[in-house]
């Protein structure tokens, strides 16, 4: 029951890093686009807005898989040295703070979605976006970040050998 | 409390996050968070979505994961094999011999890749077996590619002056055109030092296998790749694309240059997609803590005060060169160079400004201090993908690379006494 729950979770984790994947492509494209109508004098509104929103929905849809694949930078210099019981204190006290800062951060933009729904906000930008969408997205990537390091915290006291993914 | 009290406080928590192992990005976010609860009485989750979702949407910043996938689009092809071969031919007659293909292809590599970790996996992989089947002596194999290896910060494009070019507003292109000349004074330190071991060694002892293999005809194989690099600066430079048109067309001919060798398929397409995605992700993620700690930092009003602390000093350019190269060599042993910068620039920013210090110059002499810090114990990024590769102790492969460091240290003595070097070719870019 618990693989099979671990296996899904790392299965969303990496279908949101495909998703990502295709907002790198977006964005490339979209500045190809904008390079090709500039060249031929041709207006198309809004084009960088939307390179802005695909780089948000990239870095943000891919935080938890980038976190699942140990791709996140820390500074590991002190803790590599502890043995293996203080270690896993180390990777406790980590992903309880990660944990901390992961909920607020998604239980704040979720709120900033909030609003900008509420009240109809547009992007100031030529394109007049309904800025929630865009930031629906960011939302998405925000909230399962928290489900990755919860997961991880789990993981973390469950296992007695855990070692960090 | 009062706000020294607080000060103290505030940066015994950044220290004690980082380091206890906490992801950098979680960090500077919990340490932003703390800091503003401690200084105002702003609503500051509120503060901080609002500062995180304006500079993670930002348009200069989809220049990051372009660059990032061009480097691992030419990272997955036949690059390194060819490096070596197409310039074993032009190196193997100086003194010094074939250990000046470490340097050069270094060069040549960092001019397609932003960081200077994936320079010298991409150019030790091939060049450390046939170095050492020729035994050239370990150390002078290890310490030039742990040197010429840090160009990837230096010469464009590279990752860490994007991310200084966003922290402090200044225009990415002008960084990437005043990396050049500096990044090819490096190198030309480089080899100028080995020139002068290979002369010193005398030439009667030769190195075995050197004229067997390797021709002419293996150096117009890196005629693509030396036209790619050129098509992309002089975009930037002749102001035809922006930093980020570049890094389109940068990926457009990193992938036309794969399927012409035949390594572009679905398999390496999509490695290197996923593989830039998830730095970029990272990179990305730090930024965002970043911009939620400088806002923090303004309302702590510590840049402001350490400006001011430092300006009272009346300290000569020199002497505030001196102790930044300190200080962020001493950083450097502890953080890799992206933290380094993000997590100093709302402090130094002030600071740089305010002494008259022009801040494309400073973005410029900062990548050669973070390159320094590459490759000092006990955190140097550089080092460790050495260790693995050359399968030696650590401390052997930092007395290698000692060396170099006091190389470097020449190059930011030249750089202050010669700003030039760095401002001359975005001047005459602007001047256009």
């Amino acid at each position: 029951m618990l693989a099979r729950v671990d296996h899904a979770l790392n299965k969303l984790y990496r279908y949101c890093g495909y998703a990502a994947a295709v907002f790198m492509v977006i964005i490339g494209v979209l500045v190809f686009l904008s390079i090709i109508t500039r060249y031929f004098s041709i207006y198309v509104p809004g084009l960088t807005e939307y390179s802005g929103y695909s780089m948000a929905a990239a870095s943000f849809l891919a935080l938890a898989y980038t976190f699942n694949a140990n791709g996140h930078i820390r500074v590991e210099i002190l803790i590599s040295r502890f043995n293996p019981k203080f270690r896993r204190i180390a990777e406790f006290w980590c992903l309880g703070v990660a944990t901390w800062i992961s909920v607020y951060f998604a239980w704040y933009m979720s709120k900033l979605m909030y609003i900008s729904w509420k009240f109809e906000e547009r992007s100031e930008g030529a394109d007049a976006t309904l800025i929630w969408k865009p930031q629906a997205l960011v939302v998405i990537g925000a909230v399962i970040l928290c489900i990755a390091v919860v997961h991880n915290l789990i993981k973390c006291i469950m296992t007695k050998d855990y070692e960090p993914r | 409390m009062d706000e020294f009290g607080l000060t103290l406080i505030f940066l015994f928590i950044l220290f004690l996050f980082l380091g206890t192992g906490i992801w950098v990005a979680v960090s500077l976010i919990g340490v932003a968070a703390i800091g503003m609860i401690l200084f105002t009485d702003r609503p500051v989750g509120d503060a901080m979505a609002t500062t995180i979702w304006g500079g993670a949407s930002s348009w200069t910043l989809t220049a990051l994961p372009l660059f990032i996938w061009m480097g691992e689009i030419l990272f997955r092809t036949k690059l390194s094999e060819n490096l070596f071969r197409g310039l074993a031919p032009l190196m193997r007659h100086l003194p010094g011999g074939l250990l000046h293909v470490n340097i050069a292809g270094c060069t040549v590599f960092a001019a397609i890749s932003g960081s200077s970790a994936a320079t010298v996996a991409t150019v030790g992989k091939m060049s450390i077996p046939e170095l050492r089947s020729r035994q050239y002596p370990e150390k002078m194999i290890i310490g030039t590619l742990a040197g010429a290896g840090t160009l990837g910060l230096l010469i464009p494009p590279s990752i860490t002056l994007i991310i200084y070019g966003i922290t402090v507003n200044e225009s990415i292109a002008q960084l990437f055109i005043a990396g050049i000349l500096p990044g090819l004074m490096l190198a030309g330190l480089f080899m100028g030092y080995v020139a002068i071991w290979g002369l010193l060694r005398g030439r009667r002892k030769q190195f075995r296998g050197e004229k067997t293999e390797g021709s002419f005809r293996d150096v117009f194989q890196l005629i693509p790749i030396v036209l790619l690099i050129v098509g992309v600066m002089a975009s930037i430079y002749t102001g035809f694309a922006t930093a980020t048109e570049a890094a389109v067309l940068g990926v457009g001919g990193a992938l036309i240059l794969s399927a012409l060798q035949g390594t572009l398929n679905w398999t390496t397409f999509r490695e290197s997609l996923l593989g830039a995605t998830r730095t970029s992700a990272m990179i990305a993620f730090i930024l965002a803590g970043s911009t939620f700690l400088s806002l923090a930092m303004g309302f702590t009003g510590l840049p402001r005060s350490l400006a001011t602390w430092i300006g009272a000093l009346e300290l000569t350019p020199w002497v505030l060169i001196f102790a930044l190269l300190l200080f962020y060599i001493v950083l450097g042993c502890f953080l890799d160079g992206i933290s380094s910068v993000v997590l100093t620039m709302a402090v130094i920013e002030p600071l740089i400004r305010q002494a008259g210090f022009d801040m494309i110059w400073f973005g410029i002499f900062l990548m050669v201090v973070v390159e320094m810090a590459q490759i000092t114990p006990p955190v140097g990024f550089n080092l460790f993908v050495l260790q693995s590769m050359a399968k030696k102790d650590m401390a052997f492969i930092a007395r290698s690379a000692a060396p170099m460091f006091c190389i470097m240290i020449v190059a930011v003595i030249l750089l202050t006494l010669f700003p030039e070097v760095a401002t001359i070719l975005p001047e005459t870019m602007r001047n256009q």
